[in-house]
C-alpha cells in the first residue's frame, strides 16, 4: 500500500511518514502542491493524505485536480484524507465536496490517522480491523503481527508490506512493477533487484515456518508473483 | 414605591395627558362658572323693573306707599338653579371628559412608544454570539427611528468587531494546532517504540522542543498584540540614533552569523517622541524579518529621519522583495512569504502586524515599498512630538 503525505510542515510530514512506515505502507512525502501533484501522477498511489494548508497551491485545489487526474492502467483512485487545522464545519464540508474521502483534524493522534487509513483502504468484505487470512496465513496491520499457522513470522517492515500486498490480492499475479509500485516509496530504485530479494527472503521466512509445506509464494513466469489462494 | 402596573411609561403618559387635560378643562368650567355665577349674583335685572305697586294699605286710616319686590326673589331662585345645574352637569362633563382623555391617552402613548417596545424586543433576543440581527425599524425619520438606527449601527461596529476577534482567535488557534499536531505525533512515536534508540529518541526531542520554541514565540506576539489594543502608551522623548544604536547591536551577532552588513544611519539632532519599549519591539520585528530574508552577504540599513512633519524610521534590505499581492496581505495577521515557508526557522506571522498596531498606537503609519527582487523597505512613520499634557 502507497501513501504520499503531503505536508508542509517538515517535522510534522516526517512523522506521519515515520507513523504510516511503520505500519507497512510505503510513504512518500511532499511539501508543496504542485509537487505533490507531479508524484500523483507517476505513481499510483493508494492513499493521499494532504494538508489542506499549502503554500503555492493550496490542498483543496490540489484534491480537485488529484480527482481530475487520468490514472493507467485502470488504477483506482487514491483515496485522500484531508489534514488541517481548521475544523469549522464549512471547512470539513468544503473538503469533502472537493473530493476528500475523510478528514482529520490537527492535532490528531498518529492512531487515529493509521486508523484512519486503513478504514480507507479496506475493501469489500475485508474485515474491519484490517485482519487478513489466507488459509494458514493471518496478519493483523495494526499490531504488524503476522503468522503462519500458530507460528509468528519475524518479518522486516519490507517483508510485511510485500506479505500484506499479496494477502490483499490472493490468486492474483503481481507483476514485479506493480508490487514495485505500491509496495515501494519513490526511494526504490526500479533497477535493482529489490523487489526480487525481498520476495526471495519473505520466501525463505515462510518456508522454515510451514516446514515443508508447499510453498505459498508461486513464481509466475514471465509475470511475476502470486500467493495461492489456498495455502 | 409606585406600583407596578403605573410603572410603565404608557401608564404614567395617559395619566399625566389626562390629569393635564383635565386640569385645564377644569380651570376654563371653573372659570365659566365664577364669572357666570358672579354675574347672576350681581343686582338682578328685575330690580330696575320691579313692580312698583302702590297698594293702599289701611293704616289708621293713612295711606303708605309700599314697594314689592317678589320678582327678584324669584330670579334669585331661578339663578341658584341654573347654577346648581352648571355645576352638576360640568362636574359630570369633566368626569367623562377625564375617562375619554385616559382611553384616548393609552392609545395614543401605545402607539408612539410601540416602536420602544420593538427596539426592546429585538434587543432582548439578540445573544451577544449573535449579533447579525438588526432592529430595522420602518417608518418617519423621527427620534425613534434615529435611536433604533443609532441601535443598528452600535450592533454593526459590535458585529464586526466580535467577528475580528472571532477570526483572530481561529487564526491563532489555527496556528497553535500544527506545533501542537507536531509534538503530539512526536511523542507518539517516540514512546510507541519498544525500545528506543538513543538516536531517535534525541531527534524526536529536538523536533519537539523546535515546536515548543514556535509556540512560545507565538503566545508571546499575541501577548504583545492584546497588550497593544490598550489605548494608553508611554510617551517619552529621547534622540533617534540612540534607539536605532540600541537595535542594531541587539541584532549585530545575528546579522554577523549571515554575513549580513548592518548599519544605522539617523542624524544626532533628531528626537522621536512615543513609547521607547515599543518602538524598539517594532524595530526588532523588522530587523528580524530583514536578516531572515536578506541573503547573505547583503547589506541591511536602519535609518530614521525628519520626514515633513514627524519622524521616520526606514529599514531596508536587499531581499527577495515582494510583489504588488504580497505587498497588500504584508501586514495581515499570520501571512508569510511563500517560499519562506520553512516555518519553524520562521517567525510567529505576527511580527509585522504587531508593527502597524505599534504605529497605529502612536498615531503614525507602517508602509512597505518593494518591487520583487529589488528588497524591500518598511518605513514607520511618527507624527511630529506633542506637547506635553501640562500636570495641574
Amino acid at each position: 500500500m502507497r501513501v504520499l503525505v503531503v505536508e508542509d510542515e517538515r517535522d510534522l510530514a516526517d512523522a506521519i511518514a515515520r507513523g504510516l512506515r511503520r505500519e507497512g505502507y510505503a510513504v512518500d512525502v511532499s511539501h508543496a502542491g504542485d509537487d505533490a501533484l507531479v508524484k500523483a501522477s507517476a505513481y499510483p498511489y493508494d492513499l493521499v493524505c494532504l494538508d489542506l494548508n499549502l503554500p503555492g497551491l493550496d490542498g483543496r485545489e490540489v484534491c480537485r485536480r488529484i480527482r481530475a487526474q487520468e490514472r493507467r492502467d485502470g488504477e483506482a483512485q487514491p483515496r485522500i484524507l484531508m489534514l488541517t487545522a481548521r475544523g469549522g464545519l464549512n471547512d470539513r464540508v468544503e473538503g469533502l465536496d472537493d473530493g476528500a474521502d475523510d478528514y482529520l483534524v490537527k492535532p490528531f493522534e498518529l492512531s487515529e490517522l493509521a486508523a484512519r487509513a486503513r478504514a480507507l483502504l479496506r475493501r469489500p468484505g475485508e474485515p474491519a480491523n484490517g485482519q487478513l487470512r489466507v488459509g494458514e496465513l493471518e496478519l493483523d496491520p495494526a499490531r504488524h503481527i503476522a503468522t503462519v499457522g500458530s507460528t509468528p513470522l519475524s518479518l522486516t517492515p519490507k517483508e510485511f508490506s510485500l506479505l500484506r500486498y499479496f494477502m490483499l490480492r490472493p490468486g492474483d499475479a503481481l507483476s514485479e512493477f506493480e508490487l514495485l509500485t505500491h509496495v515501494w516509496d519513490e526511494n526504490a530504485n526500479p533497477l535493482t533487484r529489490t523487489v526480487r530479494v525481498t520476495v526471495m527472503t519473505l520466501r525463505r521466512k515462510l518456508a522454515a515456518a510451514i516446514a515443508g509445506a508447499e510453498q505459498p509464494i508461486q513464481t509466475v513466469p514471465g509475470v511475476g508473483y502470486r500467493l495461492r489462494a489456498d495455502v | 414605591m409606585i406600583p407596578a402596573p403605573l410603572r410603565s411609561a404608557r401608564a404614567r403618559l395617559t395619566i399625566l395627558y389626562s390629569t393635564l387635560l383635565f386640569a385645564l378643562a377644569a380651570l376654563v368650567v371653573g372659570g365659566l362658572y365664577l364669572s357666570l355665577s358672579l354675574s347672576l349674583r350681581d343686582e338682578p335685572i328685575s330690580q330696575g323693573a320691579a313692580i312698583r305697586a302702590t297698594v293702599p294699605v289701611n293704616d289708621g286710616g293713612e295711606e303708605v306707599e309700599r314697594t314689592f319686590v317678589e320678582a327678584a326673589s324669584f330670579e334669585r331662585r331661578v339663578n341658584e338653579h341654573t347654577l346648581r345645574n352648571l355645576r352638576r352637569f360640568s362636574v359630570g362633563a369633566l368626569t367623562g371628559l377625564f375617562l375619554i382623555s385616559l382611553a384616548v391617552g393609552w392609545v395614543i402613548a401605545g402607539r408612539v412608544l410601540a416602536p420602544i417596545a420593538r427596539i426592546t424586543a429585538v434587543a432582548q433576543e439578540i445573544q451577544a454570539s449573535e449579533l447579525s440581527r438588526r432592529i430595522g425599524l420602518l417608518g418617519p425619520d423621527d427620534e425613534l427611528r434615529r435611536l433604533a438606527d443609532t441601535f443598528d449601527s452600535m450592533l454593526a461596529r459590535l458585529d464586526e468587531a466580535f467577528a475580528s476577534q472571532r477570526r483572530f482567535v481561529a487564526d491563532a488557534s489555527h496556528e497553535l494546532r500544527t506545533p501542537l499536531a507536531i509534538i503530539q505525533a512526536n511523542l507518539e512515536l517516540a514512546l510507541s517504540e519498544a525500545a528506543p534508540s538513543d538516536a531517535s529518541r534525541a531527534e524526536a526531542a529536538v523536533v519537539i522542543e523546535r515546536a515548543l520554541r514556535r509556540m512560545t514565540r507565538l503566545t508571546d506576539d499575541l501577548l504583545a498584540l492584546a497588550r497593544l489594543e490598550s489605548p494608553e502608551i508611554a510617551r517619552e522623548t529621547f534622540p533617534a540614533h540612540v534607539l536605532l544604536e540600541e537595535s542594531r547591536t541587539e541584532f549585530a551577532s545575528a546579522a554577523a552569523a549571515r554575513e549580513i552588513e548592518l548599519e544605522s544611519v539617523a542624524p544626532a539632532e533628531l528626537e522621536l517622541h512615543g513609547d521607547r519599549e515599543a518602538l524598539r519591539r517594532a524595530l526588532a520585528n523588522l530587523l528580524d524579518n530583514a536578516l531572515r530574508y536578506a541573503p547573505e552577504g547583503s547589506r541591511v540599513t536602519l535609518s530614521a529621519a525628519s520626514a515633513g512633519a514627524g519622524a521616520s524610521i526606514t529599514v531596508a534590505d536587499e531581499g527577495p522583495g515582494l510583489d504588488d499581492m504580497d505587498r497588500n496581505r504584508v501586514f495581515d495577521r499570520f501571512w508569510r512569504a511563500d517560499g519562506s515557508r520553512d516555518r519553524n526557522g520562521g517567525g510567529s506571522g505576527l511580527g509585522l502586524a504587531i508593527v502597524k498596531r505599534i504605529a497605529e498606537a502612536h498615531g503614525g503609519s507602517v508602509a512597505v515599498r518593494s518591487q520583487p527582487g529589488a528588497g524591500a523597505t518598511f518605513a514607520i512613520e511618527l507624527p511630529l512630538a506633542k506637547p506635553e499634557p501640562r500636570a495641574a
